[in-house]
């Protein structure tokens, strides 16, 4: 056995062979990808500078992705305001969403076998026809029922009456459409995280007088939450593009605005890529905040609550540096 | 208004079966005010089901059972049984503290919230009043000082002195015990069972469902043994854990002596 000159005992780690092959070829297509993403193509043109002897030309190239174009769209008022088309949509589809999924979870799982039958036939309707679907109905619902009424079921008494095809708007129609499906979808995932809350809390609750209902909202809904938010921000992420399916019955959101003006100037990929860049910068916002929600919700379930981001790299970053013996004093700085 | 009954807890051949299997097969017991009625016996016996029938966790089937006087989840009128609605049944309950076995501390809320919670929402109690209330009782169990801690950050021990500090806010006149010490580790127990032999030194009536026999000879005011569904022997803890008459109290005693 060797030992160092102190008498304790030299460590070699693991080496990891395949790992440093993955990471090479990893880094090789992401040089790819970037390589490709600032690349530039002759036009077929040439430029040329000065006269006589003296004239040097040289072929004109543009971006491959028309980055100039794309930015150029970025900020215009169309594509701005089918941007907040689609944060309103995401907004108010996810609201109904998720207050009328709680509504049909906590219906899902009443004893009373007629509750959990209208929530299950719920969700096996919203979830088993296609979204698609479900927007051209509501777009075009004039047709089945040209006037909705408020007043008494089967009497023919009516307080309110609302022409259809004159009250209801292409966005209206979307963002029911859009809400009663994610409903479904939601009810399936608030369900999963009401039956994850242990047997013992609500009996614990019940012990000390809580009804039903008072169980529900201060011991179960909130730890229930913990299970219920990273699914859901799933969802709102993927509603922000869902919502993109409502340019097909005519709302003008993000994609709707970016199609408009390419069909109008042929610039097709810049508008599509101005889209996307778009569609990542609010799914970017949107996962940051989740990571701090996650963390509010995660408090008492775990010893100590998981390091932000920021925290993370600091603490990455002074191991790196604690490498260099010299700049301890800077690790340490860092770590504090 | 009411007159105060004699007794804490009467139960008169109660009745309980899950799925046509008979658990409780006829109990009689008797808890006066300020006594504490330990309940010994195999696991299965009964024990936990009877004691959750007490506060109406499990519904009874047959026999008389009641608290203070009153029917448990019934309320006699005209010669009928009135069902009563849950929120009838919520108000009784909060008046009967229970300590379970796994604590039920609820998780995501810290030490001070889990006492707080209860008088707040239930008995409607001031959040500042309820607050120096928890403190008061945090001390009691000798937890001072561990408002801020979450359930997940605390030893088991501790965490059944909170539950039991929780179960004592709601200011009960009758406090059950699950098994309060069996998911402990064994230098654990000793912390809880002090808090218990204090609180039945004051005068409060328990029933406690517990293989700690050591504890059940020194603090029972009687000692039942139940096994199969019955109560096969019950007593002085004194005369009958150490003079048990029924061969299947001397074969249990045997077991876990």
């Amino acid at each position: 056995m060797s030992t160092d000159g102190d008498g304790s005992i030299k460590v070699v780690p693991v080496r990891h062979v395949g790992r440093w092959i993955g990471v090479a070829a990893a880094l090789v297509v992401v040089a790819m990808i970037v390589h490709t993403l600032l690349s530039r193509l002759p036009t077929g043109q040439k430029a040329c500078r000065g006269t006589g002897t003296s004239r040097v030309c040289h072929a004109v190239t543009e971006w491959r992705f028309s980055w100039d174009v794309v930015f150029h769209y970025f900020t215009t008022s169309e594509i701005l305001h089918g941007l907040l088309i689609t944060l309103e949509l995401t907004v108010i589809a996810m609201a109904v969403g998720i207050v009328l999924g709680m509504i049909l979870a906590v219906m899902r799982l009443s004893p009373n076998r007629v509750l959990s039958g209208t929530a299950w036939t719920y969700t096996w309707f919203f979830r088993g026809t296609p979204v698609l679907v479900q927007l051209l109905v509501w777009y075009n619902i004039a047709i089945l029922y040209p006037r909705i009424s408020l007043g008494i079921p089967f009497l023919h008494v009516s307080f309110l009456v609302l022409h259809t095809s004159t009250t209801f708007t292409a966005l209206e129609a979307a963002c029911i459409a859009l809400g009663l499906n994610e409903a479904a979808y939601m009810s399936e995932i608030a369900r999963a995280g009401l039956l994850s809350v242990d047997e013992g809390q609500v009996e614990a609750a019940t012990s000390i007088g809580m009804v039903r209902r008072q169980t529900l909202r201060y011991v179960v809904m909130p730890q229930a939450m913990r299970v219920i938010i990273p699914p859901t921000g799933n969802e709102v992420i993927s509603m922000l593009k869902t919502s993109s399916l409502a340019s097909v019955i005519s709302v003008i959101e993000l994609l709707g605005a970016a199609t408009n003006i390419y069909s109008a100037n042929y610039e097709i990929m810049p508008l599509l890529l101005t889209a996307s860049l778009w569609y990542l910068v609010v799914t970017t916002v949107l996962s940051i905040g989740q990571f701090y929600l996650e963390r509010y919700f995660a408090r008492g379930a775990l010893r100590t609550a998981p390091p932000t981001p920021l925290q993370r790299m600091r603490h990455d970053l002074a191991g790196v540096l604690a490498k260099f013996p010299n700049r301890r004093g800077v690790a340490g700085a860092l770590e504090r | 208004m009411t007159e105060i009954a004699p007794t804490m807890v009467e139960a008169i051949g109660v009745r309980k079966h899950f799925a046509g299997v008979e658990v409780l097969k006829g109990v009689d017991l008797t808890v006066g005010r300020g006594e504490v009625a330990c309940l010994i016996g195999p696991s299965g016996s009964g024990k936990s089901t009877f004691l959750r029938c007490i506060n109406h966790l499990e519904k009874h089937d047959a026999g008389e059972l009641l608290v203070d006087g009153q029917l448990v989840g019934y309320e006699l009128r005209n010669g009928k049984l009135y069902e009563r609605n849950d929120k009838q049944i919520c108000a009784e309950r909060a008046r009967i503290g229970m300590v379970f076995q796994r604590f039920n501390l609820f998780q995501h809320l810290t030490v001070l919230e889990n006492i707080t919670i209860g008088q707040v929402r239930v008995l409607r109690v001031r959040e500042d009043a309820a607050r120096a209330r928890a403190r008061e009782l945090l001390e009691r169990v000798g937890l001072a000082g561990r408002d801020g801690y979450y359930p997940a950050q605390l030893s088991g021990g501790q965490q059944q002195r909170v539950a039991i500090a929780r179960a004592l806010a709601m200011d009960p006149k009758l406090m059950l015990f699950d098994e309060p010490t069996s998911a402990l580790d064994p230098e654990l127990v000793g912390e809880v069972l002090d808090v218990m032999r204090d609180l039945a030194r004051s005068g409060m009536t328990m029933i406690v469902v517990t293989h700690e026999m050591g504890f059940a000879r020194e603090v029972a005011s009687t000692v039942y043994f139940l096994d199969a569904g019955i109560i096969e022997e019950s007593g002085d803890p004194r005369e009958v854990l150490a003079n048990p008459t029924s061969p299947r109290l001397q074969n249990f005693l045997s077991k876990v002596l």
